[in-house]
């Protein structure tokens, strides 16, 4: 995956020593004039509104999580049910019976219960993914920013042997010696390996912060340290860090795939968008396009869904973005 | 900046020695070990097995002792055949093998046996370079060139449709899968419409294995013919990889665009007269480029690590499809070996954007 | 006497001819509106003073008054949308500057007419050298060569007193001091001897004891080469010391214009007034600042009336109503119904005793 854009552009000098003069002005000005103060997470939220793409990702990953959750519930899964097929292969896409839109495998399962039932998979892998390596290099990146000195440099060394070692390889070897076939153990070597990238990005951001006044203030007030890493400044480094997080959730989403689709990762007996990738390859040449097709298109469509709500939330959150 | 090269360099030892752990650690703490794979390789004799496991200090039973000691035979410190840090001749087995030293070990370049295949992994990976190689560095190209293109073009146009449209283009392809890409390639433009072959770096029927003796000699017969079916073997991996890159990295070159393009100095230029042109391409083009150039530095390890996914689609037998293999058989001392390089690769690479940024902008000036 | 030029009010039928040959820079009524997401701002509105050959002009006013804008538009190195030149004419050495071509433009910028800005780091590119960039400009405009081009880089950094012009010459701008890369930057200006030098702000990014030399340098390089010079700053400090004449703008007008002696020592408008005497000074030792209460206009809601009148201390009956502009002024170079019958106003209110806390030194 490659990296992510550089943030916000400026806007041009003269207009923009105009604007921000008048700007300055509308909340110092003497008449009356009716101001609406908004804290700075409703300002947020409005310019998150203004990304349409961000909107459009936010509306298809709701729809994701709702049918992972619920879809299965309605319609269970059981892998011993093989109707059969009429074409050699699997039945290709049919609205008769409805269950077959997206076509069936060639043992006659319905492909559009196979992106249901996976959907579960990448969504629980992703989601839990982010919120453990995000914990950790948080927590990791907080500690090392702020505390500074040896502390730092010990965790910094640490972060920079994993950097070093190429992503992909460690997270094969993980996913295939240590893991066990299914989505828990997958979902505890993901979070173990996802969190150094996040947490370079919080020392840095921490570096930067702890320099600012109200630190200062905070200190001078007595609360502790621990206290000012993560009720005081971290809040204030919200934003690069929830885009990371989104983007942590990416790619998790496509790694899961990517080591099941080897057979390394969810068992080839499970379910998951990459295990429907993998079987579905030998049957390619046989025609059957759509087995591969909607499970990838699936996963495709979610990890598009997911880099755009992150890049909506890159603008909504970067205060300096005056678009 | 020669003091600053050397620093840096030796700053890295310690890296390198994390990383050299770190490799051997997971391929010890992983299930059954090289001593047990061994067995399952139906050319191996059991003389073989036994110098094997005699030249690697692979103990039957592992002790904390024998860890150590297998650790350090395998780094090359120790020589596990006179059973101490002395090589046969009687040097210090750490020294290479012309000062009296051993030859066994990472240090003189020894990354073990590949249990698969009964063979040095460091002729194993040897011989899967090039394929990686001419994957990677044509993809790498194409991709940069191309995303300087977009980039810059998009950030002069700032807003056009053109720009408008680069914008929503690398969104999406930013996002795709590389693997689920490829096998949508492969299933239209291959076995639909026939275009290009699905997979491998030569036809079979027409070229012996890629990179083997007689390969080279069927080449030489007619280079052209041979050049032209690894062109079109190489079409489809190359698109795929391309277009997933290109769209970070023109969005890179945009942002660095736009900055440069609104800076005060451009405004000093066009004050002086100078045609539109050159104050972009003079002026802000250059100092856009400084972040681009770092980055495409610091993307470098890609040229050999990067395309583990795409090699695995397309069966390109380059060094990740290698990888995969190990990965399958287990082959311990492969992967390790694999790891091992890779990583030093990186961090090689590292070194080497700061040294180029360093190069290209006057303002640094590493003392 | 004031060598300024006040524009006559120009009802529709007058005809828009260009100004006698002895007058190098005139701006005719200029108005350059910036077409924002929130309105439509004012930035410069109605605009008019010239400058004869040699002759130098103070433009002065705080932050945001479009003292900066004005150059900028007389150059034409504005973006055109979002900023739009409404009407008006730049007339300099007898063309309207407003009708030319780009290409024509380009041919005027550095030239005939150059520009010294404000921030002298960034308005250097860090990656080539002083010389590189001094260079560009006589390569281009005079056609010389590269080593040519080098030859008269020297000969400018030397003429800014600049000591080893060679060395330097092949510096990078942040190996430079702040008020070097400002001589740098005149010299850049200087080396295609252009007719007119805009320096906007050019001291003020710099510490108080280099903005002396530069002011003087300033000086001292107008006089040699016999340029005009526009001289944009907010800080009267700084007109008192260099230039003949001034024009005061505020929230895009000119409200008072007139030789630098007339209008420190003697200032009609209050908002020049005001500004005089917020300059601390020994005269008021002990005593409190004045400032000219509430803040700068809001350019998205200017008042109705006159654009001074909510911070004005003087403020009678026609100021809320009518907008006085200095077209229409009588005496013609202050914009206030202070000076200017207004019509059906009562009598002005009296003005306040002034004590000149400016002294202009010998010139």
């Amino acid at each position: 995956m490659a990296e992510t854009a550089h943030p916000a552009e400026p806007l041009h000098g003269e207009l923009a020593q105009v604007a921000e003069i008048a700007a300055e002005e509308a909340g110092t000005q003497d008449f009356e004039v009716a101001l609406e103060s908004l804290n700075q997470w409703q300002l947020a939220w409005r310019r998150y509104k203004r990304h349409r793409l961000a909107l459009i990702g936010s509306f298809f990953l709701m729809s994701m999580i709702a049918v992972a959750v619920v879809g299965p519930i309605i319609w269970p899964y059981n892998p011993n049910d093989i109707p059969g097929v009429t074409t050699p292969g699997g039945d290709p896409p049919t609205l008769n019976p409805i269950e077959n839109i997206f076509g069936t495998d060639f043992g006659g399962r319905s492909v559009l219960q196979m992106v249901i039932v996976g959907a579960r998979i990448s969504v629980a892998v992703g989601l839990f993914t982010m919120l453990i390596a995000t914990t950790i290099g948080v927590t990791v990146g907080a500690l090392a920013g702020f505390a500074g000195g040896r502390l730092d440099g010990v965790l910094m060394r640490f972060v920079d042997l994993m950097l070093a070692i190429p992503f992909l390889f460690v997270i094969l070897v993980a996913a295939r010696f240590f893991g066990g076939g299914d989505p828990v153990t997958l979902i505890v070597i993901f979070g173990l390996l996802f969190w150094p990238g996040l947490s370079r990005l919080v020392r840095a951001l921490y570096l930067s912060l702890r320099e600012q006044e109200f630190v200062q203030a905070a200190r001078a007030v007595g609360v502790s340290d621990l206290r000012i890493t993560f009720r005081h400044i971290l809040p204030n480094a919200l934003g690069p860090i929830v885009v990371s997080a989104t983007l942590i959730m990416a790619g998790a989403i496509v790694t899961e795939a990517f080591v099941s689709f080897l057979n390394f990762g969810i068992r080839a007996t499970d379910v998951s968008w990459g295990n429907a990738l993998s079987n579905s390859k030998g049957y390619l040449l046989q025609g059957n396009w759509w087995w591969p097709f909607f499970p990838g298109m699936a996963l495709a469509l979610t990890v598009i869904a997911v880099n755009f709500i992150g890049d909506g939330l890159r603008d909504a959150l970067d205060p300096r973005s005056k678009e | 900046m020669t003091k600053y090269i050397v620093r840096r360099a030796l700053g890295l030892i310690p890296l390198l020695l994390g990383i050299v752990i770190i490799s051997f650690a997971l391929m010890k703490l992983a299930p059954g070990g090289p001593e047990r794979q061994f067995n399952q390789n139906p050319r191996v004799t059991e003389a073989q097995i036994d110098a094997w496991l005699t030249r690697w200090c692979l103990e039957r039973e592992p002790t904390p002792i024998g860890i150590l000691r297998e650790f350090s035979g395998w780094m090359g410190l120790y020589n596990c055949d006179t059973e101490s840090f002395l090589s046969e001749s009687g040097g210090l087995n750490v020294l290479p093998a012309f000062l009296g030293g051993g030859d066994n070990g990472i240090l003189h370049g020894d990354l073990g046996i590949s249990i698969v295949n009964a063979r040095p992994v460091t002729d194993l990976i040897l011989e899967r370079v090039p394929a990686t190689l001419i994957l990677t560095s044509v993809a790498l190209f194409l991709w940069v060139t191309f995303a300087v293109l977009l980039g810059v073009v998009a950030a002069v146009k700032r807003y056009s449709a053109f720009d408008q449209s680069v914008t929503f283009f690398a969104y999406v392809f930013y996002s795709l899968p590389t693997f689920w890409l490829g096998l949508m390639f492969i299933f239209v433009f291959a076995v639909t419409l026939h275009w290009f072959p699905a997979q491998g770096i030569v036809s079979p029927r027409d070229w012996p294995p890629f990179n083997t003796p007689q390969y080279w000699e069927a080449f030489g017969e007619d280079p052209i013919a041979a050049i032209t079916d690894i062109g079109r073997h190489l079409i489809l991996p190359v698109t795929v990889l391309v277009l997933v890159n290109i769209a970070g990295d023109s969005r890179f070159v945009r942002a660095s665009m736009l900055e440069a393009l609104n800076q005060d100095y451009v405004r000093t230029a066009r004050a002086k007269g100078l045609p539109r042109r050159s104050v972009i391409m003079k002026h802000s083009f250059r100092n856009a480029m400084l972040p681009v150039v770092t980055n495409v530095a610091l993307e470098l390890p890609f040229l050999f690590s990067g395309a583990i996914v795409t090699e695995t689609i397309f069966s390109w037998a380059g060094m990740g499809l290698l990888f995969i293999e190990g990965v399958n058989a287990r082959d311990y001392f492969l992967l390790m070996g694999l790891i091992l390089i890779t990583s030093v690769l990186v961090i090689v690479f590292n070194l080497v954007a700061d040294v180029v940024y360093a190069v290209v902008d006057p303002r640094i000036r590493y003392d | 006497m004031s060598s300024v030029i006040t524009a006559t009010a120009a009802p529709a039928a007058a005809p828009n001819l260009p100004p006698p040959a002895d007058t190098l820079l005139e701006v005719r009524d200029l108005r350059t509106y910036f077409h924002v997401m929130d309105g439509t701002v004012r930035a410069v509105d109605g605009v008019s003073y010239s400058i004869k050959r040699g002759q130098t002009l103070g433009i002065v006013g705080e932050s945001g008054c479009g003292k900066s804008v004005t150059a900028l538009t007389v150059m034409r190195l504005l973006d055109i949308p979002p900023a739009e030149i409404a009407s008006g004419s730049v007339w300099f050495k007898g063309r309207d500057l407003l009708t030319y071509t780009d290409e024509q433009m380009r041919l005027v910028r550095g030239n005939e007419i150059s520009m010294i800005f404000q921030e002298p780091m960034t308005s250097l590119n860090p990656v080539y050298t002083i010389g590189d960039q001094i260079s560009e400009g006589v390569v281009l405009h005079q056609k010389l060569s590269k080593k040519a081009g080098l030859e008269k880089a020297i000969e400018s950094l030397r003429l800014v007193g600049i000591n080893n012009p060679e060395r330097r010459v092949k510096q990078y701008p942040h190996e430079m001091s702040g008020g070097m890369r400002q001589r740098a930057m005149i010299a850049m200006a200087l080396s295609c001897d252009p007719d007119l030098i805009i320096a906007d702000e050019p001291t003020t990014a710099l510490d108080v004891t280099i903005q002396a030399q530069i002011l003087e340098l300033i000086r001292k390089v107008q006089d040699e080469t016999g340029a005009a010079l526009m001289l944009i700053t907010h800080d009267l400090g700084v007109v008192a010391e260099t230039v003949q004449d001034v024009v005061v703008m505020y929230a895009g007008r000119v409200v008072e214009q007139g030789s630098v002696d007339e209008v420190l020592l003697a200032p009609k408008h209050p908002y020049t007034e005001g500004l005089i005497e917020s300059i601390p000074s020994k005269g008021k030792r002990g005593q409190r600042l004045n400032v000219i209460k509430g803040t700068v206009a809001n350019p998205f809601n200017l008042p109705k009336g006159c654009n001074f009148m909510p911070r004005c201390p003087y403020a009678f009956d026609p100021c809320p109503a009518h907008d006085p502009r200095i077209g229409d002024a009588s005496p013609p170079d202050v914009a206030c119904w202070l000076y200017t019958r207004a019509p059906g106003a009562g009598p002005p209110p009296k003005l306040r005793p002034r004590v000149p806390a400016l002294e202009v030194g010998p010139s």
